[in-house]
């Protein structure tokens, strides 16, 4: 590709589903937007879902015309698979990033994601899209409904053998690029870096991510999903349909010893929504939630919550204490029966789900100068009036990079974000004597 | 190499979706695409995962520029998700081969078939083929058609003075367009103003509040009605006209002796700030430091007695005038907010014992109780504080009682579990002597920060006690002889289901959200509200503040429960989308409106009089080659294509452009006829 310096308003870094929606929500005002992404392609965590709650909508209906949408809006500049690297105050006002554009191994204008390349590519690696459940190539299109729909090549497992390059028919193919740093100018940053998911292996009582039929809610999106690995639910071990399912709530939420102590405010609907799947999937499993509250708290959820209790699906009060397993590899989760006379008991299920929470994708400290708050997220001071304002002035924040939220949550508040950027630029062009004053109220 | 083509031509691309299997679990897409293969000018018919998807799109584009397609049909989900999505693709790819956005049609195979046949997928898909027959008949009759572009009011009207509007306003405003902002009470500040500190970071509730209304009420786009409420409303996107009534203040600015006159007012009344606890006079400010800084006469209660006209006359005036008055703007922002709910007399025995009190209600108490050692409530020193959750809230149809008006509130309020959590840690830190019971179905601290004031709580000997959904507690006398009058008692889950009694000197109900009622503002705006009878969005991720009403967004409590924090969030989501209709100056109707053939019209005029619409159709004085005559004529922007004219016309002059009668009829056949024979799928 054609590296270019870019001026914009506003900067947005991350692609996923708050990042997109800020962009798209500042260029239908009319504002220039550069959308910066890590990955080969826009999309973030919510495209690997199956279907999202409580309209049960498929995912892919409402990301892939976003993705689309940002693709093709004359007002948005698309940078995937690239880094900021260092943030500098532009003189006058705003920012000067320098931007480092990671090589594909493949001409991004030239490529028209035939996926012959992959085709003919001998290196099968654990697709981490599908979370390690199915298989890629190392040059592949990141998945089917990827934004670009360009190929790059995971150089790190490439064995250089050129078949790909002899397959392509549009000679895109060219093992010599290297990184190219650029700048982009703009107005305003808006971080939408997002959240990581808390590790297999966070938590020694649950197996410390050494039981095959322990999973998290991530991988059972993927067995739910259409585009998934299998195409049905099939236990890891042996690949036997479960007929008996467990979710442990709070498998890295409100949990002491693994440092994190606030609710993830996700996962008890993501589990209910996977479970009336689940249901659909499988009619004759047994499905059991166990959890400590039940906060189904937005519009239309405490509904969906007792539309599962009338399903069948089984809410057993109770903190699961341990995760072990049997001699067939089925999990025994140990747990204590709070609302029948507190028994400790230990019941074998074919298959648990952890419904891991929400860590921070990214500390935004060092390169952008916005301090984090004790639980990792962006420091947010006037979180009530002002909640996608950080301390650092011309930089907003929105999505799970602002703590845990659903999807709903960070679209709504990715148009926050985007209102306080476009308000921050006019103000920046026509200077009000109430900006002084705000700055000092709200960066005090 | 692109086929060759002739113009007028109709090449038909038909496209079914999977819906990611939410189609094609049940219908069988390829049977559907091969059975449509074999219709009349369709040119091609594929599949797709996801035709929403970037890569479905593209499909698209590539069958219009290289297969000549000038027509699209696609069956996917309902209309309203993706029409627009996919009129946009072929608008993109027409810019080489000329295609109008227009030359499209959407046939919704998820809502009218998959999930409403989820039990016969061979019926499911026959009736998946014959949907999309009628829409490809319709299709090879598709005109080109245009959008109409108006000039757009740069002007916005916020309704509801609480934190969302404030924050709506002060935002649209900082964005360069102006906006007036109503409020139907005196003053400004909603429900925020009644509190005194906001979770999770115990803020200075109405020092926040005051800072915004401050910086809203100095921003020179802003203009402020207090007193004001919206009634009445004609036009469309862009371009409405709203007829505002505003009441008299009864006080001017200057009026400097509001202490003196409201001592000598012989008026008193309960006061709605403290809900009901204190009483106020019939001129009153909400609170100190309200906005604006002028009492206010309460209309309802004074008898212009003239008592207060003695103190010092000048500023006071003792009649309502109410005035009216028309603003010309482009779009509305709904921001009316809620309710706390009022429990019937004798639920958990409120309005029956004293002791019993509501969370909003005992934070006015804590706000007004002084900084003595004890918290007191009716001349008792209180020992025991029962806290109630979920009142109003989470209610099973069949297992609790209906209000009035039918309603089971059978939501969640958001809001109460940490607004209750938050009130146990103000307790413990007034009064460390204090019980506390916390009664509760489950804890919902969810959001940032929220979880910290649990464990405070519960660290700071918070009593905890969990009831089930359908066995909530009662709120009961206690016996004689026992030192606190009310006893609660609840099958408690914590203890293994045991029934405990647990004393109280004071119960407070920790009541949930209700919308205001705002039935009038429903109808003026022709938009509408959820079973639950919060104002209803379109989709709650593609379109979350937005209304069917293009022109009309929510923000705030109205659209349903929500934190602080959550209803600035959505008031600037909110004022976002404000900014993308008005920020350009001008707004883009659809061209799906009433369209006259002149040379069939006999100027009847029986149109006009069943047109429901201001202007919509009218009769005028129309000359052609010299003859003139009175002819029905459309305007386009004040149309909104309802087609009752087209069934008024005794001759068949009228259409609806986008939805002709010739269409209907050749869908209707298509409906009629037989199935293709069907190929087996590949």
């Amino acid at each position: 590709m054609t590296v270019k310096n870019v001026h914009v308003d506003v900067l947005v870094v991350g692609g996923g589903i708050a990042g997109m929606q800020s962009a798209l929500d500042l260029a239908d005002q009319g504002y220039r937007v550069a959308l910066v992404e890590k990955e080969p392609s826009i999309g973030g965590k919510m495209i690997m879902l199956s279907k999202v709650f409580p309209t049960l909508d498929c995912c892919s209906c409402i990301t892939t015309p976003k993705m689309s949408a940002v693709a093709h809006h004359d007002n948005i500049e698309l940078l995937t698979y690239c880094d900021v690297q260092a943030i500098g105050d532009r003189p006058g006002g705003g920012f000067v990033i320098d931007v480092v554009q990671k090589p594909r191994y493949v001409d991004i204008d030239t490529c028209t994601g035939c996926r012959q390349c992959e085709y003919v590519c001998p290196i099968d690696l654990p697709s981490q899209f599908d979370r390690e459940l199915g298989a890629v190539r190392a040059i592949r299109v990141p998945f089917s409904t990827a934004v670009p729909q360009k190929a790059f090549l995971d150089i790190d497992n490439c064995i250089l053998c050129g078949k790909c390059q002899q397959a392509c028919p549009v000679e895109a193919i060219d093992f010599a690029q290297q990184p190219e740093t650029f700048t982009v100018e703009a107005g305003a940053i808006i971080l939408a870096t997002g959240f990581e998911l808390t590790p297999a292996g966070a938590k020694a009582e649950y197996g410390a991510g050494e039981l095959l039929n322990v999973v998290d809610a991530l991988v059972m999106e993927r067995l739910l999903a259409p585009t998934g690995p299998y195409g049905h639910v099939l236990r890891p071990s042996d690949g036997k349909e479960p007929d008996s399912i467990a979710y442990v709530q709070c498998a890295g939420s409100r949990d002491k010893t693994l440092g994190v102590e606030y609710c993830s405010r996700v996962c008890c609907m993501y589990a209910i929504k996977q479970a009336m799947l689940l249901s659909g999937a499988l009619p004759l499993a047994d499905i059991t939630i166990y959890y400590m509250d039940i906060r189904t708290f937005g519009k239309g959820h405490e509904q969906f919550y007792q539309n599962a209790k009338a399903m069948g699906i089984e809410f057993v009060k109770g903190k699961v204490a341990r995760i072990t397993e049997d001699e067939d590899k089925n999990p025994v989760v140990r747990v204590e029966l709070i609302e029948d006379g507190s028994k400790v008991v230990e019941r074998a299920h074919d298959l648990v789900v952890l419904s891991v929470g929400m860590l921070p994708g990214y500390n935004p400290k060092s390169l952008y100068g916005v301090p984090v708050a004790d639980d990792g997220f962006a420091a947010i001071p006037a979180p009530n009036i002002r909640p996608s304002v950080t301390p650092k002035p011309g930089i907003f924040v929105t999505g799970a990079a602002a703590g845990p939220m659903d999807i709903v949550d960070s679209i709504v508040l990715a148009g926050a974000a985007a209102a306080e950027a476009a308000a921050y630029l006019e103000e920046v062009r026509t200077p009000s004597p109430q900006r002084a004053a705000i700055e000092e109220a709200v960066h005090a | 190499m692109p086929e060759p083509r002739s113009n007028g031509d109709v090449r038909i691309g038909v496209y079914v979706c999977y819906c990611g299997g939410n189609i094609s679990d049940v219908v069988d897409c390829e049977q559907v695409a091969a059975a449509l293969r074999t219709l009349p000018n369709v040119v091609v018919a594929r599949t797709d995962m996801s035709m929403c998807s970037d890569a479905g799109q593209a499909l698209i584009e590539t069958d219009i520029l290289e297969h000549g397609i000038n027509r699209v049909v696609v069956g996917a989900c309902a209309p309203s998700l993706h029409e627009r999505t996919f009129r946009n693709t072929i608008a993109r790819a027409g810019l080489d081969a000329g295609l109008n956005p227009y030359l499209y049609h959407h046939v919704g195979l998820r809502e009218q078939v998959s999930w409403v046949h989820q039990g016969n997928p061979q019926k499911a898909t026959e009736k998946a083929i014959r949907l999309m027959m009628a829409g490809i008949a319709k299709a090879r009759m598709l005109e080109p058609l245009e959008p109409t572009v108006l000039d757009a009011e740069q002007h916005a009207l916020v309704i509801g003075g609480g934190v969302a509007g404030l924050r709506a306003a002060w935002d649209i405003a900082r964005r360069g367009i102006r906006v007036t902002l109503i409020e139907k009470s005196p003053f400004l500040g909603g429900h925020m103003a009644q509190l005194e500190t906001t979770f999770p970071a115990g803020e200075d509730a109405r020092a926040a509040l005051g800072d915004l209304i401050d910086q809203v009420v100095a921003h020179p786009l802003v203009t402020v009605h207090t007193r004001a409420e919206l009634t009445g409303v004609s036009g469309y996107v862009g371009n409405f006209q709203a007829q505002i009534t505003q009441q008299s203040r009864g006080v001017s600015q200057g009026f400097t002796h509001f202490a003196e006159a409201a001592e000598v007012c012989p008026v008193e009344v309960p006061d709605e700030f403290d809900y009901g606890m204190t009483t106020r006079k019939a001129i009153y400010r909400a609170y100190p430091g309200a906005y604006p800084d002028l009492p206010a006469i309460d209309w309802a209660h004074c008898d212009a007695c003239g008592k207060c006209l003695s103190v010092n006359g000048t500023g006071l005036d003792l009649e309502n005038k109410p005035a009216t008055f028309d603003l010309n703007v482009g779009a509305f922002v709904v921001a009316t907010g809620f309710r706390p709910y009022e429990p019937r007399r004798g639920e958990y025995g409120y309005d029956e014992h004293p002791e019993v009190i509501t969370l909003p209600q005992m934070i006015r108490l804590l706000a007004l109780a002084g900084d003595g050692p004890d918290l007191l409530w009716n001349g008792r020193t209180v020992k025991n504080v029962a806290l109630i959750h979920c009142v109003g809230s989470r209610e099973i149809p069949g297992v609790h009682e209906p209000q009035p008006d039918g309603q089971v509130n059978d939501y969640c309020s958001r809001v109460c579990c940490t607004a209750t959590l938050h009130l146990a840690t103000e307790l413990r830190e007034r009064y460390p002597h204090l019980n506390i019971f916390d009664i509760h179905e489950d804890i919902r601290t969810y959001g940032r920060g929220h979880e910290d004031i649990y464990t405070e709580a519960a660290a700071n000997r918070v009593g905890f006690l969990r009831f089930h959904g359908d066995e909530r507690p009662d709120v009961l006398p206690a016996p004689d002889g026992d030192s606190s009058p009310l006893l609660v008692r609840v099958k408690d889950y914590l203890t293994w289901g045991e029934e405990l009694d647990v004393p109280a000197d004071l119960v407070v109900l920790a009541t949930g959200i209700l919308p205001s009622p705002v039935d009038d503002i429903i109808s003026l705006l022709k938009i509408s509200a959820g079973t639950d009878r919060f104002l209803l969005e379109v989709h709650p991720k593609l379109q979350p503040v937005e209304t069917a009403v293009p022109g009309v967004v929510l923000a705030g409590t109205a659209q349903g429960p929500m934190n602080i924090q959550e209803a600035s969030a959505a008031a600037s989501a909110a004022a976002a989308k404000v900014a993308v209709l008005l920020g350009q100056g001008s707004v883009k109707l659809e061209p799906f409106v009433a369209r006259v053939n002149h040379a069939l019209c006999d100027g009847s005029g029986e149109c006009v009089a069943v047109c429901a619409y201001e202007d919509a159709i009218t009769l005028q004085t129309v000359s052609d080659n010299g003859q003139t005559a009175q002819k029905a004529v459309v305007t386009p922007a004040n149309c909104v294509g309802c087609g009752v004219c087209v069934s008024a016309c005794p001759n068949h002059a009228i259409d609806v452009q986008g939805w002709t009668l010739a269409q209907y009829d050749a869908m209707l056949d298509a409906l009629a006829a037989p199935l293709p024979v069907l190929e087996s799928a590949t």
